[in-house]
C-alpha cells in the first residue's frame, strides 16, 4: 500500500508540468470583456456611489471622498415637483409623438408601398427631415412659432385680422411646438423602418385575403398590422427611447420654461448636472430614470416575446 | 467700507456705536482691502499698470512665459488690445480661449475637477465667484495684492463688492454692468401727454422715482392699436428675476433675514411680483420671448417708452442702427419709498471678473496682467471697444471722449451714479440655484400657473432647501459679509 502511493507520487513528479494559463477561448473574449467592464460597469459603480452622496465639484472635495447622505438624493427627489412633473412631462411627449409618428409612418408608407413615378424621389424628400442637425431643426421652429412668426402670419390670413400669440411663453401651449419638431424630424425614421417591414411581407397570406373577397381595411387590419407586430414593436421602442432623450428642442424652444413648462428629463437632468453642478442628486435622479426606461422598454417588447413563442 | 458705495456721512450716533462694534466681529470678514497689511507700494494708480508690467517682467525674466486667457466670446475686442501691450512691455505671450458666453462659468467650474491647466486667467461672470472660489479653482489673491496693488484701487472702482468672497479678494471686476433705463424722451416731454397724464395723476410725465410712478407711465402709454406699447422690460425666464430683484429690494427689504430665513415671500414680495405681474399687461407683444439683441432691437424701433438694459443696451441705441438715437432720456433703475423716504436700488446684475486659476503655473505673473488690465489706463483701453462687453467702472472712464462719444453723456451720467449705488446680487455659494427656483417661479406666476404668494411661497421653500444643503453655517458667513458691503444709504434703510 505504501509502495503503490510512493509510485503514484513519483509519478506526479515524473508527469510534465501543466501549462498554467487562461483557456485559449477566454483569452480571445477577455479584453473585450475588460473594455465593456471598464466603460459600463465602472461608470454604473461611480453613478451608483454619487447617487447615495450630495457631491458638487463646487464642495472642493474629489468625488470619491464625498461624504454619503444615504437615502436622502431619492427622498428629495420623491418630493422634487420639477422631477416629477419632467418625468411626466417627458413620458407625455413620448406617448403623444411616438404615437403620431407611427400613425403618419404607416400612411406614408402605405403610400410609398406601390410603385410610382418619382416614388425613390419622393422617399429621399420624406427622410430628408432626419439628415437635418436637431439643432437647426429646433431653430426653424422657434422662428416659425416666433410671435411675428409665419405661423401667426398664417393664421391672420386666415382670420383676416392681425393675430399675434406667443407660443413658446404660453404654459399651455409653448409644449405644442416642441413636440411638432420632435415628430417632423423622427417621422422619417419610423416610416422607414415601417416601410421596411410592409415591403417584406409575405405576399401570399395577403393574396389569399383578397382572393377571399376582403376588403382593403380588412386585409390592413387583420392580415398586414399582426404581421407587422414584431417591426412596429422594435420601431415603438427604439423612437421612444430616443424620444426619452428630447433635448434640442426644448433647449432651443424654451430652455424648459415658461416656468417649468416645457422641461423635460433631460433638460432637467442638464441643468442640475451642469448648471448647477448637484453630481450626486442627479445620479440619483438619473437611475431612477433608468428604472422607468427599461420599464417602457420590457413592455414594448412583450410583443415580439409572443412572436417568438 | 468698499468705495462706490455710497456715502457713510449720515451715520447717526447709535449706528456709529454699532458699526463700530461690528467692525471688531468682523475684523475677520472686512474687505480685504481694508485689512491687507500692506508694504511699502511705490505703485500708484497712476502708474500701477507699469509697475504690474516691470514685476510681471521680472518674475518671468530669462523664462518664456506664456499665458492662458479664458473670456467669453465676443471679448477679445476689450481684451486683446490690452494684452498686447502687455506682450510689448513684459515679452510675456498672451494666447485666447474663448468660450460661449452663458458657459463661462461652468468651464471655469470643470476645471476645477479636471485641473488640466488649460487657462491661466478667466473671465467668469461676478455672479459666480462664491462657487468658484469655494471649488478651489480661484486663488486668493490677498497675498498679491498686498504685494503690488495700490492703497486706492479697489477704492477707485465704482463696484468692487462681487471681487470678494467671505473677505477673500478673488479677482478684479472689468466690467460695469448696471441695470439702468431708458426713455422715449419726445414721449416725456410731448405737452399734450404730460397734460393727460398730470389730469389722470397729479404729477408731470418724468424719469420715474419709484417703480409705482414708472407702472403708471407705462399704462398711460400702452396704446397696442395706435402701435405704441408701454415698454420693452424684459420677461423672458432668465431676465425676469432681475426686475423682481430691484422691485422688491426697493420695498425696503434683504431677501434673507439674518438667520438666512427667505424674506422674498413676506407682503413687500408678493405685492412686488403683483406689481411685476400686473406692468406685464403694458409690454410689448415679444417681452415674454425676446433675448438681449431682439429685446434692444426691438426698443430701438423708437415705439416704446421704457426699456432695461445694460451699456451694451446703450450701445446699439446710440448707432446708426437705432431709430430712437439722440431721443432718450436715462435714469438708474426706480426706487421705492420705504417710511417716506425714496430708496433707490440700481443693480449691478453681470459684469465680467479677471480671476486667476489655482492650478496655472504662473499664478502671480497672471494676477499682475489681471492688475494690469484693470489698471485705470488699461482698462480705459479695453472699455473704449465700442464692440465688447465691458462697461465703464472706473471715474477716468466717464471722463474719457472716445468713451463718452460711444455711450452718450447722459447715459454715462445715469450708469455712474447706478454703478456708485449698486446693490449686489446674490454672492452665495449656490448662487445659479437660488435664482433659477426663483426664475421659475416668478415666471409661473407671471404667465398665471401660480399665484405671487404662492410662486414666493415656493421659491422660499426650495431656498431654504438650498441653505441647508450648501451649510448654513457657511452661507451665512458669506450672507453677514455681503450685507455688511451693500451700499450704506440702501443698507441702513433695509430691513
Amino acid at each position: 500500500m505504501a509502495q503503490e502511493s510512493l509510485d503514484a507520487t513519483a509519478m506526479k513528479q515524473a508527469a510534465p508540468p501543466r501549462r498554467r494559463g487562461l483557456p485559449f477561448n477566454v483569452a480571445l473574449v477577455l479584453p473585450a470583456q475588460l473594455t465593456v467592464l471598464a466603460v459600463v460597469l465602472c461608470p454604473t459603480l461611480i453613478v451608483l456611489w454619487l447617487s447615495i452622496t450630495d457631491w458638487q465639484p463646487t464642495s472642493g472635495v474629489t468625488w470619491y471622498q464625498a461624504e454619503p447622505v444615504w437615502h436622502w438624493n431619492f427622498y428629495d427627489l420623491y418630493f422634487d415637483d420639477r422631477f416629477i412633473g419632467a418625468l411626466l412631462r417627458t413620458i407625455l411627449v413620448v406617448c403623444v409623438c411616438v404615437a403620431l409618428e407611427l400613425a403618419i409612418a404607416i400612411g406614408l408608407a402605405l403610400l410609398f408601398l406601390e410603385e410610382w413615378p418619382w416614388r425613390k424621389l419622393a422617399v429621399s424628400a420624406v427622410i430628408l427631415p432626419m439628415m437635418i442637425v436637431p439643432v437647426d431643426a429646433a431653430n426653424a421652429f422657434f422662428m416659425l412659432f416666433n410671435e411675428r412668426g409665419p405661423i401667426n402670419h398664417i393664421i391672420s390670413l386666415v382670420i383676416g385680422e392681425a393675430f399675434e400669440f406667443s407660443w413658446l411663453a404660453d404654459p399651455d401651449w409653448a409644449l405644442l411646438p416642441i413636440m411638432l419638431a420632435e415628430i417632423w424630424q423622427w417621422t422619417p425614421l419610423m416610416f422607414l423602418l415601417v416601410l421596411t417591414g410592409l415591403m417584406n411581407l409575405p405576399e401570399n397570406q395577403i393574396r389569399a385575403a383578397i382572393v377571399l373577397g376582403a376588403s382593403p381595411a380588412r386585409i390592413f387590419f387583420r392580415v398586414m398590422l399582426p404581421l407587422m407586430a414584431p417591426v412596429i414593436a422594435i420601431a415603438l421602442l427604439v423612437r421612444s427611447i430616443e424620444t426619452f432623450k428630447i433635448f434640442d428642442p426644448v433647449y432651443i424652444l424654451t430652455r424648459g420654461g415658461p416656468g417649468a413648462a416645457t422641461e423635460t428629463i433631460s433638460m432637467f437632468m442638464y441643468n442640475g448636472a451642469f448648471v448647477y453642478f448637484r453630481m450626486g442628486y442627479i445620479a440619483a435622479a438619473g437611475l431612477l430614470v433608468l428604472i422607468v426606461v427599461i420599464s417602457i422598454c420590457l413592455a414594448l417588447s412583450k410583443p415580439l416575446k409572443r412572436h417568438h413563442g | 467700507m468698499p468705495s462706490g458705495n455710497g456715502n457713510n456721512s449720515g451715520k447717526t450716533r447709535r449706528r456709529f456705536l454699532q458699526g463700530t462694534a461690528a467692525t471688531a466681529g468682523l475684523a475677520a470678514l472686512a474687505p480685504s482691502f481694508m485689512m491687507r497689511p500692506r508694504r511699502a507700494s511705490a505703485a500708484t494708480l497712476d502708474d500701477v499698470h507699469m509697475e504690474a508690467a516691470k514685476a510681471a517682467k521680472e518674475l518671468a525674466a530669462g523664462r518664456s512665459v506664456t499665458l492662458t486667457i479664458m473670456q467669453p466670446s465676443g471679448s477679445l475686442g476689450n481684451v486683446k488690445p490690452v494684452a498686447d501691450k502687455f506682450t510689448e512691455e513684459t515679452g510675456i505671450a498672451i494666447e485666447y480661449v474663448e468660450v460661449p458666453l452663458g458657459e463661462i462659468n461652468q468651464k471655469v467650474l470643470l476645471e476645477a475637477v479636471s485641473k488640466t491647466g488649460s487657462f491661466d486667467i478667466a473671465l467668469p461672470a461676478t455672479f459666480g465667484i462664491p462657487d468658484l472660489a469655494e471649488s478651489g479653482i480661484l486663488v486668493n489673491l490677498d497675498q498679491y495684492a498686498a504685494k503690488h496693488e495700490p492703497e486706492d484701487m479697489q477704492q477707485d472702482a465704482l463696484y468692487a463688492t462681487g471681487d470678494y468672497y467671505k473677505g477673500n479678494l478673488y479677482g478684479y471686476q472689468t466690467d460695469g454692468d448696471t441695470y439702468v433705463m431708458f426713455y422715449h424722451k419726445d414721449w416725456l416731454e410731448n405737452a399734450d401727454e404730460n397734460k393727460a397724464f398730470s389730469d389722470k395723476h397729479g404729477y408731470a410725465l418724468k424719469v420715474p422715482d419709484t417703480w409705482e410712478e414708472l407702472d403708471a407711465m407705462m399704462a398711460h402709454f400702452h396704446r397696442p392699436d395706435k402701435g405704441m406699447y408701454g415698454g420693452a422690460l424684459f420677461r423672458t425666464q432668465f431676465f425676469i428675476a432681475w426686475e423682481w430683484w430691484v422691485r422688491f429690494h426697493a420695498k425696503g427689504y434683504f431677501p434673507l433675514d439674518d438667520d438666512l430665513n427667505p424674506q422674498i415671500n413676506n407682503d413687500a414680495g408678493v405685492k412686488a411680483l403683483e406689481e411685476l405681474v400686473a406692468a406685464s399687461k403694458t409690454l410689448y407683444p415679444g417681452a415674454r420671448t425676446n433675448g438681449l439683441f431682439e429685446n434692444f432691437e426691438a426698443f430701438g424701433e423708437g415705439d416704446k417708452f421704457c426699456n432695461i438694459g445694460w451699456g451694451g443696451t446703450q450701445k446699439f441705441l446710440n448707432s446708426d442702427k437705432s431709430k430712437i438715437k439722440g431721443r432718450m432720456a436715462h435714469g438708474p433703475t426706480p426706487g421705492g419709498m420705504v417710511d417716506g423716504k425714496l430708496i433707490k436700488t440700481p443693480y449691478f446684475n453681470w459684469g465680467w471678473n479677471y480671476v486667476v486659476s489655482s492650478v496655472s503655473p504662473e499664478p502671480e505673473i497672471a494676477y499682475l496682467f489681471t492688475l494690469y488690465a484693470c489698471s485705470p489706463a488699461m482698462s480705459t483701453v479695453a472699455v473704449r471697444d465700442p464692440g465688447g462687453y465691458f462697461d465703464p467702472f472706473r471715474g477716468a472712464h466717464y471722463k474719457d471722449a472716445k468713451i463718452t462719444e460711444t455711450y452718450s453723456k447722459p447715459f454715462l451720467d445715469a450708469h455712474e451714479d447706478s454703478m456708485r449705488n449698486s446693490i449686489p446680487d446674490l454672492y452665495l455659494k449656490g448662487q445659479g440655484e437660488y435664482f433659477d427656483e426663483l426664475r421659475v417661479n416668478l415666471t409661473a406666476a407671471d404667465v398665471g400657473e401660480k399665484s405671487p404668494k404662492e410662486a414666493l411661497d415656493d421659491t422660499a421653500a426650495a431656498w431654504t432647501r438650498i441653505t441647508r444643503r450648501m451649510g448654513k453655517r457657511s452661507q451665512k458667513v458669506q450672507w453677514d459679509f455681503l450685507k455688511s458691503i451693500y451700499p450704506a444709504g440702501v443698507r441702513d434703510i433695509l430691513t
